[in-house]
């Protein structure tokens, strides 16, 4: 009842709003994509590799970003938090309820264009069936996971936003790619891992099946994280 | 020449509660709503508490106990109320010392919320939501078992029920305030924290809300506000407490607390027809401690401000002079603040 009545506002306070437009907006830009690369050709070979560079690598932590640092951050910024944090109820609780609702959020977004932009990309007689299911269950777990790390970010930071854009567009987006053993550490290779695990030929992967256990330590780590500094939060700018 | 007759006024350790001064509630209120269980005499306990922000001390050693009554916190804006509050909250750690909400630490401590209301000063509530819909969820969130039916009550104690169903964005600036009251009162708690609580009301919404705080002290809750506006206090408290830079400059009933701000070392300038033989009559007195004519204008240091304007009629007419003009410079509550903690 708790964690229905938190969902419930955090689910209305991120959406119908203007956010919500950009974010759908943010989504439809593989589904134009691909569109494009379908007018003018037949379909592609490296859906995969295509779909990682613009769904894994921009998109999904763009839109986890916002309904990730807008679920719990800005709450606390703008001082409506304070009205949920003074109630008999469990930290942990609240994070989870606020991470559930940005990361279901993120994946009813980005999942959908997912499949339909694979859909859209593969060649006649591909294994369309194994591509979508593969990607949509990577896209699935990264937007929960994302969505987790920025809110613990919105939490510990009251620059959630930026400091969170700087990470997933330096880290995520470039270095983690490019440095030896830091593929452990980034939620792009656990998504990698993830597609390749359940369809090897649509990605390679350097973590391979082992991103399922990275990625579920990292979710299980953001969200202790969070919800210890949530419960040690002290409101900021007083007097 | 203060009064030595209230020597624990000013006294730096904890002064203990004063029982609930009677107040009756007054026959325009709603049915007072009955508290649950009355807090014990030190529902709200700060031990020597301190609270730095880096090398800022915003609320330095202060004690004090609060039990069942309404207790204000007076002082100007920025001494340190806010933060006292949010550290009674468990919305900030205390640098040192302990803060005791019903004898448990207020610090990471959720549970205490089941018997604490806190109203924030910022205005700030969910825009989107309904009022209504906002007490509903309070009372959710407080595991209320009729729900629906506490913030019905919540909702007509502060006489907010034609506009419920109105979204909180809409709201007046009173309307907030009073939206906020009845999210803080849903589950009846018999510690009530208030910051500023009279911000952005009526003089009528002021009254009605008075009342309210006062039916459920008389009903055993105890409610800690704070204000920086003297006559608020004045109306509402049984004690008071002075915060001014941060640390306690005063406790007790209001007279007492008024009799300090009144019996201090004042400075009056006058106006009058012979300011020279003024000011020569004025040096006779014993409540007169230095007089000056400097631009045409008379400046009167006094060790007493009753005690001056009690004699400065009758020395002027005994020296033949017309005053014009007896006008106090530093009546400012910011000064009698300053004056309350210099005689720590």
């Amino acid at each position: 009842m708790i964690f229905s009545q938190v969902a419930s506002v955090t689910l209305r306070a991120l959406v119908g709003r203007r956010r919500t437009v950009l974010m759908i907006l943010l989504a439809a830009v593989p589904i134009l994509v691909a569109l494009l690369v379908r007018a003018n050709t037949v379909g592609i070979a490296e859906v995969g590799q295509t779909l990682d560079g613009l769904v894994v690598r921009i998109i999904l932590p763009l839109i986890a970003l916002v309904f990730g640092t807008a679920a719990l951050g800005m709450e606390l910024e703008d001082g409506t938090g304070v009205h949920l944090l003074t109630k008999p109820i469990s930290r942990l609780t609240i994070v989870l309820a606020k991470v559930g609702v940005a990361g279901a959020l993120t994946a009813a977004l980005v999942v959908p264009t997912t499949i339909i932009a694979a859909v859209l990309l593969a060649r006649p007689f591909a294994d369309v069936g194994a591509l979508a299911i593969s990607l949509a269950a990577g896209t699935l777990v990264g937007s929960f996971l994302y969505a987790a790390i920025f809110a613990a970010l919105g939490v510990i930071t009251s620059r959630g936003l930026i400091i969170g854009l700087g990470y997933a567009l330096i880290w995520e987006g470039l270095l983690a790619g490019i440095l030896p053993g830091s593929q452990i550490f980034s939620v792009r290779e656990y998504v990698r891992g993830i597609v390749n695990t359940l369809s090897p030929d649509t990605i390679d992967s350097i973590v391979g099946s082992g991103a399922i256990v990275y990625a579920a330590i990292a979710l299980v780590a953001a969200i202790g994280i969070a919800a210890y500094r949530l419960a040690t939060y002290q409101v900021r700018g007083t007097d | 020449m203060t009064d030595p007759a209230t020597p624990q006024a000013g006294a730096p350790t904890a002064v203990p509660a004063q029982p609930g001064a009677p107040t009756e509630p007054a026959p325009t209120m709603p049915p007072p709503v009955p508290v649950a269980p009355a807090p014990p005499p030190g529902a709200i306990v700060l031990e020597k508490v301190t609270r730095w922000y880096g090398n800022v001390v915003a609320v330095n050693d202060v004690s004090f106990s609060v039990g069942a009554g309404v207790t204000g916190l007076l002082g100007p804006n920025g001494a340190g109320k806010t933060t006292i509050l949010h550290m009674l909250a468990g919305l900030l750690r205390p640098s040192a010392g302990k803060v005791l909400i019903a004898g448990q630490p207020a610090w990471r401590n959720p549970a205490i919320y089941a018997s604490v209301g806190l109203v924030p000063e910022r205005e700030a509530v969910y825009d989107f939501l309904t009022g209504r819909e906002f007490v509903e969820m309070s009372a959710r969130l407080q595991k209320l078992p009729d729900t629906k039916g506490a913030a019905a009550k919540a909702i007509a104690t502060v006489d907010l029920e034609s506009v419920a169903g109105r979204r909180v964005g809409t709201y007046s600036k009173g309307m907030r305030q009073r939206v906020k009251i009845a999210g803080a009162l849903v589950h009846e708690p018999p510690i009530l924290l208030l910051d500023e609580p009279f911000n952005g009301m009526d003089p009528r919404q002021r009254l009605h809300m008075m009342e309210l705080l006062r039916a459920r002290a008389a009903a055993g809750a105890a409610i800690l506000f704070s204000s920086h506006i003297l006559e608020e206090v004045e109306r509402l408290a049984d004690r008071v407490l002075v915060i001014n830079a941060g640390r306690l400059a005063a406790a007790g009933n209001y007279r007492q607390i008024r009799r300090l701000m009144v019996d201090r070392p004042h400075t009056f300038h006058v106006r009058s027809s012979d300011d020279r033989r003024l000011a020569a009559a004025f040096l006779a007195e014993p409540t007169v401690f230095g007089a000056e004519l400097a631009d045409g204008l008379l400046t009167v240091r006094v060790t007493e401000f009753s005690g001056f304007t009690r004699i400065v009629a009758r020395v002027a007419r005994d020296s033949g002079v017309s005053l014009f003009e007896v006008a106090p410079t530093d009546d400012s509550l910011e000064s009698v603040f300053e004056y309350l903690t210099s005689r720590r």
